[in-house]
């Protein structure tokens, strides 16, 4: 192992261990007011009144009227307001903030109030929603002409649903008006300068008018990507009024309900086959966004890129939209869209392979794509594609193919066997020309009189590891002690903007200028003087430039691969499936600590087999989301998954420090690919489309095939 | 601010219960979850008559404060009762939670529950005014409903020393560890001189208190295994018939299917 690999001890273990860390909660009362959200009751109404109760002194009624910018956040678009405007749309929808001393007569208050709707009928189906945030098309070849040539022609539909974070701390943020008129702003979030820029938009305020730091964060896996803005938007402008700091914490209900999930899903794929290969692909992609279009663009993005899966696809059409639905809006999650699509691609690679009678892993391998091969947007993949390399790798840890071959032959009683695998890439860094074009990161190193270094850069810990990862290259590359090198949670007062907490992207984009930047200093270095040195992002040289236009070009500069395995065996009287063993074989590059990245393969492998098995959350007829806590919304624990075995294959990056590439993301994408396989083949050959695929949905194919 | 009592022996809980409106409270593993604001609390894990198992002629006595883990390490409890509460939630809840809490919770998901109903288990329920000893299928009344007066504490769980020997149980929860159960299903079975004399199946999570119909498992009572296999599609009818389930987290048809399928599989296990 390469000695930047060889783990430390995490920077934040003993403060998080020992209970020391100081989160937005825990930050003292005393001055500061609690906020809390009048909600909408209803998907979508026009909000005619809102009888308010006399408040007693100290307390507020803080709603639209009070921001004294703009009432709109920004995210990609500008269309989420702070407060409602004339409408609500959706269940949960904030329509005012009351603040005040004490939480139990805020919420008092709160429930006091009320609201007088005039009703407007919800759009809750997606299949039957008109409106769309966003549509996308692109491809390439002659795809028509392929499908008028082919021999066969498949076309199936997939469905998923949502997925929620779970992040241990839920959502929370306060705003502390300082003397001078400027606002901090601070909590639990990913994307300190995401947060900056809404709230000085919202204040009406100059960007200096504002600061925002990055508390200590329980978790973020994207749900804190975009959302702190809203949150961080409100407690801005009820800090505004009130003149004195206020804080909003929210439940696990609240949070569970009225918070961004992952985007559910509708994939249409029509294949063309010629001769046993896949000739064309024509892909319909459809996002439920919910209400507002928050991160719905970027995530579809991602999802639509992916849709050909890693396969060599001469003809290939895509068409991609998110539609609004009145149900929360959907964000950002571990994966980003990607998830979705890699699910129904090989699914249907799968499906078409048990059609032609061929084993589903060697159609698939006969169609992977290598190294100097166009990618979906006519970019290429610059680099190695170690896929099958890292197949038998998986093949070697689980038996796969022998297990594979068993599992196909007739089974009786009352326990059966299945085994699946899918195999993906996942892009590393921001979708196109985003990181030239509009994060522009850039980060700093301060050297003090004493030697130490601190990293400035606007990258938050979220249990990923920067805050030690980050001081481990430059550590490195300077040659002094780990413990001289230090990196705070960012204040958007003191750093420089390196760029959201997001794409996988903080390791590899900003890791590599604060290798370059150590460098410099490196080269610099005086004893005992302050010295500042700074990187900029430069785009590689070899990338195809990216139009986002016409979806053409390098998507992504290098691509993080993996191939799952999922063993599983199913009770056909319960139809409960017990992971035998999950396999997980990932390249993220070089792993800048072997133990933070296998940390992260574990988590989010399991991540992903929740995602695929029981994570089922859904609304109702009236556009509720009934599962709000960890009783009616379960995700694995350690007992679900206790053969879990994941591999680092090291394919090096040159453009990442030491070789790394993305790597947060990678792990969560491909598991609902490698469990619905192996639930086919444990159901004796069925084909199935959905997932989560549960107990209920096994019994329910059980009892209808008569197994 | 939590108002509580705690109490040192039984005499004092009773005491304690008679003269104030209290919510007893053993391994508060509900309760804290709960968090009821302006509820006092009478504290029950320190009282020694609650937290002992004993064995006498006919019955094992397990105290209404013994957690599951105590049970689990007791060399007298029944190993279906064993099976059961093991899978309860996950260590640090089973360190906590009591017989008693799980009764007067009051829910048809309690895995101990489960197994006292199938066991024929009796209740033995203590006040000032006295003691007395109820069924445990009379003692549930309806969903959170209990036949305990406001004066009265659960005392003893009293299950029988023998005939639990041949058991069947299942639990279906959403995954492996901290989940509630979805369906449970516990089943005993015995026969003497090639003839069936006990063959009780009991179901929870599944309707608002746990199913038994002894009725239907009359049927069975008496007969030889062949009778009984010829008996067996009528048995499962009449139990499809009188299973009425309500949904929950999963539907009423998934829980009637699970149900049936175990038990068949229940009699199948037993030779009919």
């Amino acid at each position: 192992m390469e000695k930047i690999s060889q783990s430390v001890v995490k920077k934040d273990h003993a403060p998080k261990v020992s209970g020391r860390s100081v989160y937005v909660a825990d930050y003292p009362s005393e001055g500061v007011l609690c906020g809390k959200l009048l909600r909408a009751k209803v998907a979508r109404a026009k909000v005619l009144r809102v009888e308010v109760p006399e408040l007693p002194e100290g307390y507020f009624y803080v709603d639209a009227k009070d921001v004294p910018g703009d009432n709109n956040v920004n995210i990609v678009l500008d269309d989420t307001p702070v407060f409602c405007r004339e409408t609500v749309e959706y269940i949960g929808e904030p329509i005012a903030m009351l603040c005040g001393p004490d939480p139990k007569v805020v919420e008092r208050l709160r429930d006091a109030c009320k609201v007088e709707y005039e009703e407007l009928t919800p759009v809750l189906d997606l299949r039957a929603a008109t409106e769309q945030f966003f549509d996308y098309n692109f491809g390439h070849g002659d795809v028509d002409k392929a499908f008028a040539e082919a021999d066969k022609v498949y076309d199936e539909e997939f469905e998923t649903g949502y997925q929620e974070q779970a992040y241990l701390e839920t959502q929370g943020m306060m705003a502390e008006p300082e003397e001078g008129g400027r606002m901090f702003v601070h909590g639990s979030s990913q994307c300190a300068y995401y947060i900056h820029g809404a709230v000085a938009r919202v204040l009406g305020c100059g960007p200096s008018g504002v600061h925002v730091l990055q508390d200590v964060t329980g978790g973020g896996f994207g749900g804190k990507e975009a959302f702190p803005s809203i949150l961080g938007c409100q407690v801005a402008v009820a800090a505004r009024k009130c003149g004195k700091s206020v804080r909003c914490v929210f439940d696990r209900r609240e949070d569970m309900e009225y918070t961004s999930k992952r985007h559910p899903s509708l994939c249409r794929y029509r294949v063309a086959v010629k001769d046993g290969r896949v000739t064309a692909m024509d892909i319909d992609v459809i996002f439920n966004a919910g209400a507002y279009s928050t991160l719905s663009a970027v995530v579809l993005q991602r999802g639509i890129i992916a849709a050909p899966g890693i396969y060599n696809v001469p003809n290939v059409r895509v068409h991609g939209c998110a539609r609004k639905t009145n149900t929360s809006p959907c964000g950002a999650y571990r994966g980003f869209g990607a998830p979705q699509t890699f699910f129904a691609v090989e699914m249907i690679m799968d499906h078409i392979a048990r059609d032609l009678g061929v084993d589903s892993l060697a159609f698939k391998e006969a169609h992977l794509v290598k190294q100097g091969d166009t990618t979906s947007t006519c970019g290429k993949y610059h680099f190695p594609v170690p896929i099958p390399v890292m197949i038998d790798e998986i093949d070697k840890a689980c038996d796969y193919r022998a297990k594979r071959a068993a599992y196909a032959k007739p089974q009786t009683g009352r326990f059966r066997r299945g085994i699946g695998m899918s195999m993906y890439f996942h892009g590393a860094g921001f979708t196109g020309s985003g990181e030239r074009d509009l994060i522009k990161a850039v980060a700093k190193l301060r050297k003090y009189k004493d030697g130490t270094v601190e990293v400035l850069a606007s990258n938050g810990e979220i249990g990923q590891g920067v805050r030690t990862t980050f001081p481990k290259i430059v550590a490195h590359e300077l040659n002094i002690p780990l413990d001289k090198v230090y990196y705070s949670h960012p204040d958007t007062a003191r750093v420089p903007d390196s760029g959201p907490t997001v794409a996988s992207r903080s390791l590899m984009v900003v890791g590599e200028l604060l290798r370059r930047a150590a460098i410099k200093l490196r080269e610099q270095w005086v004893d005992g003087e302050e010295q500042e040195v700074e990187e900029r992002f430069k785009e590689p040289d070899f990338m195809i430039p990216f139009y986002i236009d016409k979806f053409e070009g390098d998507a992504y500069p290098t691509y993080a691969w993996a191939v799952n395995a999922i063993e599983l065996e199913i009770d056909t009287h319960t139809g409960l499936a017990k992971v035998l063993g999950a396999y997980g074989s990932f390249d993220v590059g070089t792993p800048i600590d072997y133990n933070v990245v296998l940390g992260q393969m574990e988590g989010g492998f399991l991540q992903g087999i929740g995602y695929a098995s029981i994570e089922k959350m859904d609304y109702d007829a009236k556009g509720r989301i009934r599962n709000n806590s960890f009783s009616d919304y379960l995700i694995p624990t350690a007992k679900d998954v206790p053969n879990l075995k994941c591999m680092l294959h090291v394919e090096k990056y040159p453009d990442g420090p030491y070789g790394a590439k993305g790597a947060g993301e990678l792990p969560l994408v491909g598991a609902p690919g490698a469990y619905l396989e192996a639930m086919e083949q444990a159901l004796g050959g069925v084909t199935l489309n959905h997932a989560p695929f549960t107990a209920e949905d096994t019994l329910a194919v059980i009892t209808k095939e008569g197994i | 601010m939590v108002n509580g009592y705690v109490a040192a022996s039984l005499q004092e809980a009773l005491e304690l219960r008679a003269a104030h409106n209290v919510v007893p409270y053993a391994g508060g593993t509900d309760l804290m979850v709960e968090n009821r604001p302006g509820v006092a609390y009478l504290f029950l894990n320190k009282v020694p008559e609650l937290k002992r198992i004993t064995v006498d002629d006919e019955s094992i006595r397990i105290g209404a404060a013994v957690t599951f883990t105590e049970a689990i390490a007791s060399p007298d409890v029944p190993q279906l009762m064993k099976e059961a509460v093991s899978r309860i939630a996950a260590p640090a809840i089973r360190n906590a939670g009591t017989f008693g809490g799980n009764l007067g919770n009051g829910s048809a998901k309690a895995d101990s529950v489960l197994i006292e109903f199938v066991a024929d288990a009796k209740l033995r329920l203590v006040s000032l005014r006295g003691e007395r000893t109820v069924d445990v299928d009379k003692f549930y009344l309806g969903r959170k409903k209990l036949d305990l007066g406001n004066d009265e504490l659960i005392a003893e769980i009293l299950l029988p020393k023998q005939g639990l020997e041949q058991y069947y149980y299942e639990k279906v929860g959403g995954r492996n560890a901290l989940a509630i159960s979805r369906v449970s299903f516990a089943g005993v079975f015995a026969a003497e001189d090639g003839k069936i004399t006990n063959v009780a199946a009991a179901f929870g999570a599944v309707a608002d208190t746990v199913l038994r119909f002894k009725d239907i498992e009359a049927m069975l009572l008496g007969k030889t295994l062949d009778e009984a296999k010829a008996l067996k599609a009528d048995y499962l009818r009449a139990y499809a018939e009188r299973m009425v389930l309500t949904r929950g987290r999963v539907s009423a048809e998934y829980r009637k299917n699970v149900c049936m399928n175990l038990l068949g599989d229940f009699l199948t296990k037993f030779g009919v």
